[in-house]
């Protein structure tokens, strides 16, 4: 990880921050991130949605913002395509 | 009032749109109406925003895809070439693929999308609205004639903004509630800087482009939208409904141009029955349109006696139209 190469500052209160931080707002970080990333294949979906053959915005307009999704595509295919088991629910 | 009349009374209509079912003359009437302003020292820019334009027809001159190409004095014609325009399109948006991944070629994917999504049908219309928004933002004319595609398609084209205009709007939320999300997780990071969203700024601009389009169909001030027919009864009924629901779209309808009105001198010779029934037969239908549209009719166009292509005979009957 890049920030490892980073020279540490702050020492001890940086690690004293770090373990503040794992035991408090860790969680919700992880749910705020979370949380983005299934509105971003939402908005994938109602996007992009012609390519699982659900035509939804004018291919005209939805071309101007392929560039920006081109990296998602095709982990969202996967995740709109794949098979839903019990394991979902879990995590 | 006279077709005249109305252009000399409302200065500030720019925006000039003929609509009517296919070959009642919209493109003929067009021309005509462009070759009069562009007499009277306006600068005219007449554009056909139909894939099968025949703009290159009327002035006998090939047009299709070259640009604003003068024809008189203050009078240019443009015919848009719609499949060019998603073909350059395309190509853009290929190049913003490579140029912002630092890729050698497209992913495959991809590509095979951009290929699929320009054989929908939706993005021939969607194109040559943007086209006629760039034209339009561009201000370089006094006056913007186009020659409309059938009803259909314009009513299609309407709707169409609507549409979009709410969508838009509820993607745009989605998008900024989205921007949130990622503020949130930064903040708990304590992370300093969040990516501007792109995203957002192309969906902006997206909209605008939907809303300007539309404006420019509706704004009552500065478009001035006549309808052609002919007297049919077809024809009659089919410009009723189509101005009804043009209302609901609020299009502003400046006046109605009746087309092809044989001549009555035409009475006082010996004329074959076929020719009598017809003329009889119109007669008929003009008393069903004065009646229901009355001096909402600008113009009654005469019947010629060959087609209207050339200059001479857009100039002839400019001079009829408006004497």
């Amino acid at each position: 990880m890049a920030e490892q190469d980073k020279p540490k500052k702050g020492g001890i209160f940086q690690v004293f921050k770090d373990i503040v931080y794992g035991m408090s707002s860790h969680e919700m970080t992880r749910h705020a991130v979370r949380s983005r990333a299934s509105m971003e294949h939402l908005f994938i979906l109602i996007t992009m949605g012609d390519l699982l053959g659900v035509p939804i915005l004018p291919p005209y307009y939805s071309l101007r913002l392929l560039p920006y999704v081109t990296p998602q595509i095709s982990t969202w295919k996967r995740r709109m395509l794949r098979e839903r088991d019990i394991t979902d629910t879990l995590g | 009032m006279s077709l005249r009349q109305v252009f000399e009374s409302h200065p500030e209509r720019r925006y000039i749109m003929f609509g009517g079912k296919g070959g009642l003359g919209k493109t003929t009437l067009s021309a005509t109406c462009a070759y009069w302003l562009a007499r009277q020292g306006k600068r005219v820019l007449l554009f056909s925003v139909d894939p099968q334009a025949s703009l290159s027809d009327i002035f006998q001159k090939d047009i299709f895809g070259k640009g604003a190409v003068p024809i008189i004095d203050n009078l240019w014609a443009q015919e848009i070439d719609a499949d060019k325009r998603i073909q350059d399109y395309q190509n853009e948006i290929r190049q913003k693929i490579l140029d912002m991944y630092g890729f050698d070629k497209v992913p495959e994917e991809i590509d095979s999308y951009i290929a699929s999504a320009s054989a929908e049908p939706a993005m021939e219309e969607s194109a040559i609205f943007d086209a006629v928004v760039d034209i339009i933002v561009k201000g370089d004319y006094d006056y913007y004639i186009y020659d409309l595609v059938p009803l259909g398609h314009a009513l299609y084209y309407l709707s169409m903004a609507k549409v979009y205009d709410e969508w838009i709007n509820k993607i745009t939320k989605l998008r900024e509630e989205m921007g949130q999300y990622d503020r949130v997780a930064a903040t708990l990071r304590r992370e300093e800087k969040v990516e501007e969203d792109k995203i957002l700024e192309e969906l902006q601009y997206i909209k605008n482009r939907i809303n300007t389009s539309s404006r420019i169909l509706t704004d009552k001030q500065r478009a001035a939208f006549f309808f052609v027919l002919v007297p049919e009864e077809m024809i009659i009924l089919d410009t009723r409904k189509a101005a009804e629901l043009f209302a609901r779209f609020d299009v502003p309808i400046s006046g109605y141009v009746v087309n092809r009105v044989l001549p009555q001198e035409l009475r006082a010779g010996n004329i074959p029955t076929y020719l009598k029934n017809r003329i009889n037969m119109q007669e008929k239908y003009l008393g069903d349109i004065r009646s229901s549209l009355g001096n909402q009719v600008l113009a009654y166009v005469p019947e010629m006696e060959r087609d209207i292509t050339g200059l001479p005979m857009i100039e002839r009957l400019a001079d009829r139209l408006f004497q």
